[in-house]
């Protein structure tokens, strides 16, 4: 790295040595990228999806390539919590980014479980609340569609842990930012978005889903990248905790994209399935861009978007 | 990964030839990499945007060129966009490939003869098995079941004949016998044209293999499948290849990575994935009933 170059960014009181990580569930447990790239190159580590229990999944046909993107859905099939701690964690202390496990559940009380769980596991710098789960008691309505609710899983969450909280939002939603709001409001340290908006894909041979039986799935990958630009600038406009921005990137110019918009950080999901190393050529392309355009310290560059 | 860990390894092309119809034959040179295993695959970023995305799986058909500078080839037929980029590729320039990945065939030293089963372009890989056969011992038989949808998809004739004895079959009669290659093999038995202990080595369509590994417990036959599958990522990162194994049949070896094997809570399904664990399978071994769903 250039030494006149302060990448650095603040994600409550986590420094990042740059802004770029992983986005859950395209990462593996990071080992998996072990063999592509220089994990400790990355501004942090995010790995996927843990529930309390082992999870099975969606059914199989769990992918559908679209246009610039693919309809996905893997329905958060993870190893559970215990098998994580025993199996995953020995390997992910040994990385020195910080280290960010994202959580989900069906239910306010599994929530807690899980984070209580967690804060007792060292060598984890934050939880992300993935709060696209469908909320079983309120007939799977995802949790992070309603300000109410999301409130209440932020603030019982935010009990029971110490480590850095960020919510992950989903962009099924009329109004983010009073979700962001809410979020806030519960006590999360930062905020991720966008999550994968519902989408479907069909075969028009056989007048099926191209996802089976699941049917439905998110989309992700660059088709996505401009609703998630334009939901990050409205939420880094609705609350004052620092925002990761996820969505379709794939290269330091989209990266930077969002962080102009408002983004602290940022995640790349998809595009590391197709380039192993996207996470790494990022870093490289956000420090030529800002010596390019004469910039010392990236966070200078955060939410500078010019509005005229 | 290269010396500074920012680039994925290139390959160079050294020839994209095509052969008959649609079906096109890439050689690139190794520059290093491991030599492939009969069943392994490669990926292929086939485009220079993101549309399309993701890389393209293809499977490991023959290794040729000797000494310092071995090279891989694949066969292709063209069914979208990624194949029609590829096509375009010429002699030099440099593709971005990962691999090679999976499992890939277990040879049996004991198999004989071996049956190749393979619908279109899945001759690729269990060609790849009949070479490795070949070179290990030239008296074993070999028999090649090749077949397409009509005699216009036939191709590699003449490569499958320097195999052994090679039978088509089409689904509308138009080159040899009418019907599937399970049907086909199914009658050559009852003919007693083949023994009645074979091995089979089979790639194609989930279909053909799940009616293959029907005929196999039937007539207690081993056999293996190669399973044709879009992927994400292609090294066990994403999930999206789950393949559902039958819990009680599963066979595993010292030959085969560690499997990734993930069950449900009360035993009763598991799934692996076709990247790592596959794509070659016992045939016995994959729930086929849901697979095919």
């Amino acid at each position: 790295m250039n030494g006149q170059l302060d990448t650095s960014v603040r994600i409550s009181n986590l420094t990042l040595k740059n802004p770029v990580m992983p986005a859950s569930g395209t990462f593996g447990y990071a080992a998996e990228f072990g063999r592509f790239i220089d994990l400790n190159q990355l501004g942090a580590i995010v790995v996927k999806c843990i529930t309390l229990e082992p999870r099975l999944g969606s059914h199989t046909h769990r992918l559908a390539e679209t246009a610039s993107g693919s309809v996905c859905t893997i329905g958060l099939q993870n190893v559970g919590v215990d098998r994580f701690i025993r199996k995953k964690m020995p390997f992910l202390r040994t990385l020195k980014p910080p280290l960010v496990v994202n959580i989900g559940a069906n239910s306010v009380g599994d929530f807690v479980r899980l984070a209580s769980r967690l804060n007792e596991v060292e060598g984890i710098a934050a939880l992300e609340i993935n709060v696209s789960c469908p909320n079983v008691k309120k007939g799977g309505m995802q949790f992070g569609t309603d300000p109410q609710t999301i409130h209440e899983v932020v603030k019982a969450v935010r009990r029971e842990t110490d480590r850095t909280l960020i919510t992950k939002l989903t962009p099924n939603v009329a109004d983010i930012a009073s979700i962001a709001k809410a979020a806030v409001m519960g006590g999360t340290d930062a905020i991720c978005l966008i999550n994968a908006p519902l989408a479907m894909a069909i075969d028009i041979e056989t007048r099926r889903s191209r996802l089976g039986r699941n049917m439905t799935g998110g989309l992700t990958g660059p088709a996505i990248r401009p609703i998630a630009v334009r939901m990050v600038w409205e939420a880094a406009r609705a609350v004052d905790v620092p925002i990761i921005g996820v969505g379709g990137i794939t290269s330091a110019r989209d990266a930077l994209e969002f962080i102009i918009a408002g983004a602290s950080a940022v995640q790349i999901g998809t595009y590391n399935l197709v380039d192993p190393t996207s996470l790494i050529k990022t870093i490289a392309g956000i420090e030529s861009y800002m010596v390019r355009r004469k910039i010392t310290t990236l966070k200078d560059l955060i939410g500078s978007l010019e509005v005229t | 990964m290269d010396s500074t860990g920012t680039t994925n390894p290139l390959f160079e092309i050294v020839s994209n030839v095509h052969i008959v119809q649609n079906y096109y034959k890439l050689t690139f040179n190794l520059h290093g990499s491991p030599i492939p295993r009969p069943g392994q695959f490669y990926q292929i970023r086939c485009s220079s945007s993101t549309d399309p995305l993701f890389r393209r799986p293809f499977s490991a058909h023959s290794v040729v060129g000797t000494g310092d500078c071995p090279a891989v080839e694949i066969l292709y037929r063209i069914v979208g966009n990624g194949t029609k980029w590829l096509r375009r590729r010429r002699k030099g320039e440099l593709l971005d490939i990962l691999g090679p990945f999976g499992n890939g065939f277990l040879i049996d030293d004991g198999a004989d003869p071996v049956v190749l089963v393979a619908r279109g372009v899945g001759i690729a890989s269990v060609y790849m098995v009949g070479e490795a056969v070949r070179r290990r011992d030239r008296e074993r038989r070999i028999l090649v079941l090749m077949g397409a949808r009509t005699k216009e998809r036939i191709f590699y004739e003449a490569e499958c004949e320097s195999l052994g004895d090679v039978f088509f079959y089409t689904d509308d009669g138009s080159r040899g016998f009418m019907g599937t290659a399970p049907d086909l093999l199914s009658r050559l038995v009852r003919e007693k044209s083949i023994p009645e202990r074979f091995s089979i080595y089979a790639c194609g369509p989930a279909r053909m293999l799940k009616d293959l590994a029907r005929l196999s417990g039937q007539l207690n036959i081993v056999g293996q499948g190669a399973l044709e599958e879009r992927m994400g990522c292609g090294f066990g990162a994403c999930l999206a290849c789950a393949c559902p194994l039958k819990p009680g049949e599963i066979v595993r070896n010292s030959q085969w990575g560690k499997p990734s094997l993930h069950w449900s809570d009360d035993g009763t399904r598991v799934y692996s994935l076709i990247c790592k664990d596959g794509p070659v399978y016992d045939l016995k071994e994959v729930e086929w009933d849901e697979w095919t769903t």
